[in-house]
């Protein structure tokens, strides 16, 4: 492939934006101890949040930054501010969102897509829930769909039983920042045997130069119910970093089953390193769809731990590194069960000297016996600027599993260029074409309009020579 | 609740500290190590200061020195304090044990610190090819030696195991071969070992442009083993390859239960050089192996076949690395394991393809076979991509057991299920023994996966049996 030609323009920062907010409250630049007592108190949190999140300031500090995966140095905590209110409360209902956030929300559409199709909405402005609304039926089947925040007051016992169970804060040093000042996200619980019949979804932005982004979600989904969970992500451009770690949790109970899914389009000025887990029970199936398109470097592993007999796994995840960027994104299924099943596939398009990694494990632990699983990494390199890794780890401890793992890297062959063009098709539609068939495998597992929005996006990706 | 458990660990007896997984298992080697070898050998000073270099690299590097496999280094199977390392080498060869063998082109065995064979047939000598220890090469050829063991260094910069072999080597062997020159038969290099020493070795393979050979290393128990007591046998194979030379290499390793074996190997390949590993690991209590594969010619061409069968609670820890740099240059890369009882297996590889690779095709196959509850097995079949014009870039991994398709198969023609298990485990290792350039030692390895598979069946067996019943 030729390395002059001018095969695809980053125009994203035309489509970005920023609205000036009169933030209500918001801690000094840095973290200390103060800082999080500060968050707790705003929040007027009962006292065993408080010692969470002092319990995981203290690893947070002890805890060195990792040295694999994408470039950390440049990150600077004293320079973030940890918490942002931008309004007093929480919104019930969209005609009592503030004009100006309401304005950008607009933009965004969610509105639009509240009421065409969705069920819920939850959207986070910076640092907290500002607006949330579920629709009466689900109300009325016990379904709840609120801030994270909110679901602490309302809903303790539920809350405390299943917090941080999944990921504790001393997993790593991210999980423990956030534990330390998560404020925001979403707070999901499907009681036994509902179905939700519609996704819920919630829109995060960061707004604000330096505002570390720290949401926290909860999804607890009760035996025999099921959910499908959505979130999308942007954010407006700035010059310095942004950093973004959120943790998700998902407790899938035995029989259940929860889609998690996610288009990320952060900035590139974004630093995106979130941990992402579920714990899937008896019979219960777990599936991430992960998409990411935008960051400077994201980390992001979503994992998936199968803990009871009978759970399946899925994992499709999808990567875009474009100019300055490193997508260091895969899957982690744990069979620690027997008879569970788990299915990984990861596309990955990298261009422009953009770096896309898989970086994966799949471990059947002694006693997870009768295991299926498969791994399936595919690359596309879009010119000889860009690189491409791909780092599985297997580790099996038993006799019974069967296993595969495939794994190619390539460009776009010049034969398939070559037929759809003598199809009548020029050569960025027939390179275009062959992009959106790779990335097929996702987008196929979208609603429609999420399908359309992430087919828009990567044009975006691709504007200027192969749209 | 707090205070108890204070008390108790209080009250515990002061003991060792705990080693880390990546903890080296010995602490001899240091400056007064290479004075004992300098004394015991009598060494060039081009030599003496090649070794302190070497010795300075190899403190300042961690024995994992990528950080995609820091998790999975285990070293602590090994305990090598009461095995010192040899400082005085033989390099004489007794007279009586010189005699030719028809089906070989040269010999060298290496039993412990003596040397007990070493020849070469009169037409390979007569066509200027060297077959004989580092020790003789240094005293009668100082000047190539320098340039093979000094001047054109093609060790990896962090391998912190090939760099103890260069700085602590005190036996050795080089097989160099003039250019155009062609050895028929293979050059067989034994190293038997076991007794509670620790042996650093050093093997030079060099064949100048056009020049070919095929090698078979054999690793095995020389009988001095004394049961319970640990020995060590780190072995760093430096192998250049000019243009258009062709090397095929057969290493079988069959050393005692009580022995730990590095080894190191790198191969440096030339324009349209063709290199073909065929490597078993079946003995020793902890095997850490890495192979380095630089294709730097245009058009090389690397097949590295490996297989592992462990047993007990043997760990073979195998990490290769297959670098493509020059033009359309071809790797491929399998490696096998079958594992019974407690044994583990970890097979890392990294393919590198540089932006200067253009044409490349790289293939890296993993496959365990897992026939116990207690084994376990790990792949990392990796790739790093910075040139995508390339004919093909894949791996593939697997890890299953016995297939019962095939085993059904067998067994409706007769063949009773304990012997259709064999058949199908030791086809699944074939490719490897089918490589070995030596029918003799073809047969000698078939015969040892034979003899490890019925020993491993008391247990494998049983636990088929069981699966089957529960089938």
């Amino acid at each position: 492939m030729s390395t002059t030609r001018d095969l695809v323009r980053d125009e994203r920062d035309q489509y970005a934006f920023h609205d000036d907010i009169v933030y209500l409250r918001e801690t000094k630049r840095g973290l200390t101890r103060e800082t999080v007592e500060e968050i707790s108190r705003f929040k007027d949190e009962p006292d065993w949040m408080l010692q969470f999140r002092l319990r995981a300031y203290d690893h947070f500090v002890k805890r060195k930054m990792p040295t694999w995966g994408g470039r950390l140095a440049d990150i600077d905590f004293d320079k973030i501010v940890y918490y942002r209110k931008p309004s007093e409360r929480e919104e019930k209902s969209w005609d009592d969102v503030p004009e100006q956030i309401k304005a950008t929300f607009e933009k965004l559409g969610i509105p639009e897509a509240e009421r065409k199709f969705l069920a819920g909405v939850g959207a986070q402005y910076d640092s907290e829930v500002v607006y949330h609304s579920v629709r009466e039926e689900l109300s009325k089947i016990g379904v709840v769909f609120m801030g994270t925040d909110q679901a602490l007051k309302e809903y303790p016992e539920i809350f405390r039983k299943y917090f941080g169970t999944v990921v504790p804060p001393e997993d790593n040093k991210f999980a423990a920042l956030n534990s330390a000042v998560w404020s925001g996200g979403s707070f999901v619980y499907v009681p036994k045997g509902v179905e939700v019949p519609l996704p819920l979804q919630a829109y995060f932005r960061i707004n604000g130069e330096n505002t570390g982004q720290f949401e926290r979600t909860l999804i607890v989904v009760d035996e025999g119910a099921k959910v499908h969970y959505i979130e999308g992500c942007t954010a407006p451009i700035y010059a310095t970093d942004s950093l973004h770690a959120a943790v998700v949790e998902v407790i899938a109970l035995a029989g259940s089953k929860v889609r998690y899914t996610t288009i990320q389009n952060w900035s590139n000025d974004v630093y995106n390193l979130v941990t992402k887990r579920a714990h899937a029970h008896a019979n219960s199936t777990v599936e991430w769809v992960d998409a990411n398109t935008g960051s400077r470097l994201t980390m992001k592993y979503p994992a998936i731990y199968l803990r009871g007999e009978g759970a399946r796994a899925e994992v499709i995840s999808v990567a875009v590194a474009g100019k300055g960027q490193h997508q260091d994104t895969g899957a982690k299924a744990v069979h620690l069960a027997p008879n569970t099943t788990s299915r990984i596939v990861s596309k990955s398009v990298s261009k422009d000297g953009g770096r896309a990694t898989y970086r994966g494990q799949l471990k059947v632990a002694p006693g997870a016996t009768g295991v299926t699983a498969s791994v399936r990494c595919d690359a596309l390199m879009l010119d000889d600027q860009s690189r491409s890794d791909t780092y599985p780890y297997i580790d099996i401890a038993e006799d019974d599993t069967t296993m595969t793992h495939e794994a190619t890297v390539g460009k776009i062959s010049a034969d398939q260029v070559f037929y759809l063009m003598s199809r009548g098709l020029t050569e960025n539609e027939a390179q275009n074409l062959i992009i959106q068939g790779f990335l097929e495998v996702f987008t196929k597992e979208l609603p429609m309009e999420y399908a359309i929005e992430f087919n828009r996006l990567v044009k975006l990706e691709m504007e200027g020579s192969l749209g | 609740m707090t205070e108890a458990a204070d008390t108790s660990i209080a009250a515990r007896p002061a003991r060792a500290p705990r080693r880390a997984p990546d903890d080296l298992p010995f602490t001899f080697v240091d400056a007064a190590l290479l004075a004992g070898i300098e004394a015991a050998r009598g060494e060039p000073d081009w030599l003496r200061e090649d070794r302190a270099a070497a010795l300075a690299r190899f403190e300042s590097l961690a024995v994992e020195a990528n950080r995609l496999y820091t998790p999975y280094v285990d070293l602590r199977a090994a305990s090598l304090d009461g095995a010192p390392p040899y400082l005085a080498t033989g390099d004489a060869v007794a007279a009586d044990k010189t005699e030719a063998d028809d089906a070989i082109s040269g010999e060298i065995e290496l039993a412990e610190d003596a040397v007990a064979i070493a020849t070469i047939e009169p037409a390979a000598a007569a066509a200027g090819v060297r077959l004989m220890t580092l020790g003789e090469l240094v005293r009668r050829d100082p000047d190539l030696a320098r340039r093979l063991l000094v001047d054109d260094p093609v060790l990896p910069a962090n391998d912190k195991l090939a760099w103890l072999g260069r700085a602590a080597w005190t036996q050795g062997v080089v097989l160099h071969v003039p250019a155009g020159v062609r050895i028929e038969r293979p050059v067989v290099l034994r190293w038997a070992v076991g007794a509670a020493r620790t042996l650093i070795g050093r093997t030079l393979i060099v064949l100048e442009e056009g020049a070919e050979a095929s090698v078979v290393e054999e690793l095995v128990a020389s009988g001095r083993a004394e049961p319970g007591a640990q020995a060590l046998l780190s072995l760093t194979t430096e192998i250049r390859l000019g243009a258009h030379a062709r090397l095929a290499l057969g290493s079988l390793q069959e050393t005692g239960p009580d022995q730990v074996v590095f080894q190191q190997r790198v191969a440096r390949l030339g324009e349209a050089a063709d290199l073909r590993w065929a490597l078993a690991q079946l003995g020793a209590r902890l095997v850490r192996s890495r192979v380095d594969n630089v294709l730097a010619g245009d058009r090389s061409v690397v097949e590295q076949v490996e297989i592992v069968f462990g047993a007990g609670e043997q760990l073979h820890d195998l990490t290769s690395y297959t670098r493509h740099v020059g033009r359309d240059t071809t790797g491929q890369l399998l490696s096998k394991g079958v594992l019974l009882d407690k044994a583990r297996a970890y097979m890392k590889g990294l393919i590198t393809i540089d932006k200067t690779a253009i044409g490349t095709d790289s293939f890296l196959g993993e496959f365990g076979m897992n026939l116990s509850k207690a084994a376990r097995s790990v792949a990392i079949p990796s790739l790093e991509i910075d040139q995508p014009d390339c004919r093909r870039a894949a791996h593939s991994s697997s890890v299953g057991p016995i297939d019962e398709a095939q085993l059904f198969y067998l067994e409706s023609r007769g063949i009773p299920p304990d012997e259709a298990r064999k058949f199908i485990v030791l086809g699944f290792l074939e490719p490897v023994v089918a490589r070995v350039p030596l029918e003799e030692a073809r047969d000698r390895l078939r015969e040892a996966l034979e003899v490890k598979w019925a020993a491993g069946t008391g247990s494998a067996g049983a636990a088929g049996a069981v699966a089957a019943t529960a089938a």
